[in-house]
């Protein structure tokens, strides 16, 4: 197991990740793949502490994989999801983390609809001194770091599945294809993998990839940071393409004219591949709308997805963001 | 601290501003009978009974004035009542103050503005001294921006006309503006195309981007902004632009005020004082209608209340309770308390720092003001009625409850210490 010292309480964005954590990150989930491989899939790493899953936003693949991640390190479990919930009654996102926390939570996840939730819970929970760790499972059109980090293991573990490490990455050309605008997924991304040293190519329609997403990052991962609203540039020679959910109420808000004109445009096809790098392999962090941003047979192909990797990916990860932040206390 | 009309109070040695005059100086000051008796280097005669307070670090200057705030009572007495929101104002050094016609019911009929009247009345036996209380009537009924609310018969009883919130219809907005030119009250609008604005609840820019947060264009302002300013060119009746929130619309401002065009403008201390940059932890006491500028619009706005741009700084006190605010912020209901703070952190951040004279200051928090109310400007020399505000730019204190008037803390100051407080009111009502 990783014996970096790890100091970050709460995981809310990858805006201020340092190389160092992302380094313990692939290398503690890496130890975790090791684990899932054997007889038994348990370790005893959280027994005894509490992790409770807030899902203000409905979710059922992030919150099962969380829920088997920290049941593989033994911890007790409490879901809230907002179906089951007394939000309706007036209840304040402060009231239902605070109900939590004197039920003995130790670490939540939250999943929110809007931006910037994971970040308030945690600002109340330092203040009421309670030690509590907030994980963010994706909060609005913000941030979703846990989908960022398994995909920047799944990507480096195609590279060296025993050392997957940073480096691997650097000078690696990733285009990122879509809907940026609305993607909390893109916006981790670009943080990760720019840190690791890839050449980060955004693709999309102007109305959703701004120009400003440009002018988000800071020093020199800035430069390797580009913007096109034409898919070809972006996928020429890329080593990787992710492609993002393209969701449909975008059609109604006069973003794009239709999902066929949107598939001609930037879907991604096994001919607009031909384009990549040969051995180019495509993410997507699904659910897929097959036949929207992403062709239904390539989906399919496990030659060019990564897509079920990325899934497997994101329980050792997830393990390893909760034995982190679980194990520092 | 009493200061009935029959009593003396003489300030010594305090720091006297005169908005009007652009002095700024130390005097004893004289308040007797409703009245300044005298401003002089040293005064020496009084009576006996005068109460005599040490001026030195303080500073006395005409009553503030706020355009536009929002009471909570009738209707949204959960949030703040009639007189807390009266205490308020005068704990923050409010000597009058304009408030919104959006209660419930709308101030958009005769029978409300009376009874409120009458409240007032009430209350002026009750506290001692009351700042003087304005309100602005609805210029469409229920404020839904479709149809006149009648105009010339609530004209008497209020200080201009304003929905605070904008008027989509072109079309009505023309012809209220035609219909109110004999009336001559103020009119107040606010400026924002609501289609651009969408569900915006940020202004664009990079952090709204960074943030994830959805972006209102400043556009939706300025868009707006343009129609307004053409129709006011072309039917010439004074209008009162409010809220003015972005960098490009303290230009248009400024160059229809150049043109000759009948227009004042007030932005928000708010806006003065926040901008985008300031979102990172998503305090939803940051989300504000129309939102906080990105950096440059909050340098424009700055500089525009310095050069005379925007005329007035306008609190827009705006209470919440702590169930409608404690929300993820795009869910937050727009708007912040202020009127116990907007004095001590406006002057804290221009004037103790030194980029603002406390005279450039105070004329945006009073003088002109009242100039945008069509009002003659309160005067701080002798013989004139005591309308005045004591400040005392040093005392520290933390924001909260025990020592906050307003019922409501949505306030990004919460629970924070802040430097300055407004000492004293002096109003002399009739």
């Amino acid at each position: 197991m990783a014996t970096t010292t790890w100091t970050r309480r709460h995981i809310l964005s990858l805006a201020d990740f340092t190389v160092a954590e992302y380094e313990t990150v692939l290398q503690t989930a890496a130890s975790f793949r090791e684990v899932l491989s054997r007889r038994t899939k348990k370790v005893p790493a959280l027994q005894g502490q509490v992790v409770a899953n807030l899902f203000f936003e409905p979710s059922t693949r992030t919150r099962s994989s969380f829920e088997l991640a920290a049941k593989r390190l033994s911890a007790d479990i409490l879901n809230f999801s907002t179906g089951t919930s007394s939000l309706t009654k007036g209840e304040t996102i402060l009231d239902t983390a605070k109900t939590y926390l004197a039920m003995g939570a130790d670490i939540m996840v939250i999943r929110h609809q809007h931006s910037g939730v994971p970040q308030a819970i945690a600002l109340e929970m330092d203040r009421l001194e309670s030690g509590v760790s907030i994980l963010n499972a994706g909060d609005g059109q913000h941030q979703h770091p846990s989908q960022a980090l398994l995909d920047l293991f799944t990507l480096t573990s195609l590279l060296d599945t025993d050392n997957p490490r940073l480096e691997l990455l650097s000078g690696k050309k990733i285009a990122i294809v879509g809907d940026i605008l609305h993607s909390r997924v893109a916006r981790s991304n670009i943080y990760s993998l720019t840190a690791a040293g890839a050449q980060v190519h955004l693709a999309g329609p102007p109305t959703l990839l701004p120009k400003l997403f440009l002018e988000i990052l800071d020093g020199e991962q800035k430069d390797k940071l580009y913007l096109h609203w034409e898919i070809e540039p972006a996928l020429k020679d890329a080593h990787f393409v992710m492609t993002l959910r393209l969701q449909k109420e975008r059609m109604s808000a006069n973003l794009l004219p239709s999902l066929r004109e949107y598939h001609q445009r930037y879907g991604i096809t096994r001919e607009c591949l031909e384009l990549c790098q040969p051995e180019v392999k495509i993410l997507h962090p699904g659910p897929v709308n097959r036949g929207v941003e992403l062709s239904s047979d390539l989906m399919d192909d496990p030659r060019l997805s990564l897509i079920s990797q990325q899934v497997t990916s994101g329980v050792a990860v997830r393990m390893a963001l909760l034995y982190l932040i679980g194990s520092s206390k | 601290m009493n200061s009935e009309s029959n009593e003396s109070t003489l300030l010594q040695q305090v720091r006297v501003i005169n908005p009007i005059a652009g002095a700024d100086r130390i005097a004893d000051v004289l308040i007797s009978e409703g009245k300044i008796k005298a401003v002089d280097f040293n005064i020496a005669e009084f009576s006996q009974d005068t109460t005599i307070i040490n001026g030195q670090g303080l500073v006395l200057g005409p009553g503030l004035v706020d355009l536009y705030s929002h009471s909570g009572e009738p209707g949204y007495e959960y949030r703040e009542t009639f007189s807390t929101f009266i205490t308020a104002a005068a704990a923050g050094g409010f000597t009058r103050i304009g408030i919104l016609p959006d209660t419930d019911p709308p101030l958009d009929n005769l029978g409300t503005l009376l009874s409120l009247h009458q409240q007032k009345q009430k209350l002026s036996k009750t506290i001692k001294q009351l700042p003087h209380l304005e309100f602005w009537g609805a210029i469409t009924m229920e404020i839904e921006g479709k149809r006149m609310a009648q105009l010339a018969e609530l004209a008497p009883v209020i200080v201009g006309f304003a929905d605070g919130y904008p008027i989509k219809n072109l079309s009505l907005l023309r012809q209220v503006l035609e219909y109110l030119k004999p009336l001559g009250k103020p009119v107040a609008l606010a400026v924002s195309n609501c289609e651009l604005k969408g569900n915006g609840v940020v202004r664009e820019g990079v952090a709204s981007i960074r943030y994830g947060l959805s972006g209102n264009p400043g556009f939706s302002e300025t868009v707006a902004l343009s129609a307004v300013l053409e129709i006011v060119d072309a039917i010439g009746i004074p209008v009162h632009i409010m809220r003015v929130s972005t960098s490009r619309g303290v230009e248009l401002i400024a160059n229809a005020k150049q043109r000759g065009v009948p227009v004042t403008a007030s932005t928000t201390w708010m806006h003065l004082l926040f901008n985008t940059n300031d979102l990172s932890n998503y305090d939803p006491n940051l989300r504000l209608e129309p939102p906080l500028g990105n950096e440059n619009d909050m340098l424009a706005l700055i500089e525009g209340v310095k050069q005379g741009m925007i005329d007035a700084i306008a609190v827009d006190h705006t209470p919440y309770t702590y169930e409608e605010k404690t929300q993820a912020f795009a869910e937050a209901s727009p708007g912040v308390i202020g009127l116990e703070l907007a004095l001590p952190l406006l002057w804290q951040r221009f004037v103790a720092s030194g980029e603002w004279s406390a005279v450039k200051l105070w004329q945006a928090l009073s003088t002109r003001p009242q100039l945008c109310l069509g009002q003659q400007p309160t005067s701080c020399l002798p013989g004139h009625k005591a309308e005045l505000t004591l400040f005392d730019p040093q005392k520290t204190w933390i924001v909260e409850k025990s020592n906050l008037e307003s019922k409501s803390a949505n306030t990004p100051w919460w629970g924070k210490e802040i430097t300055g407080r407004a000492v004293q009111i002096w109003t002399d009502r009739d």
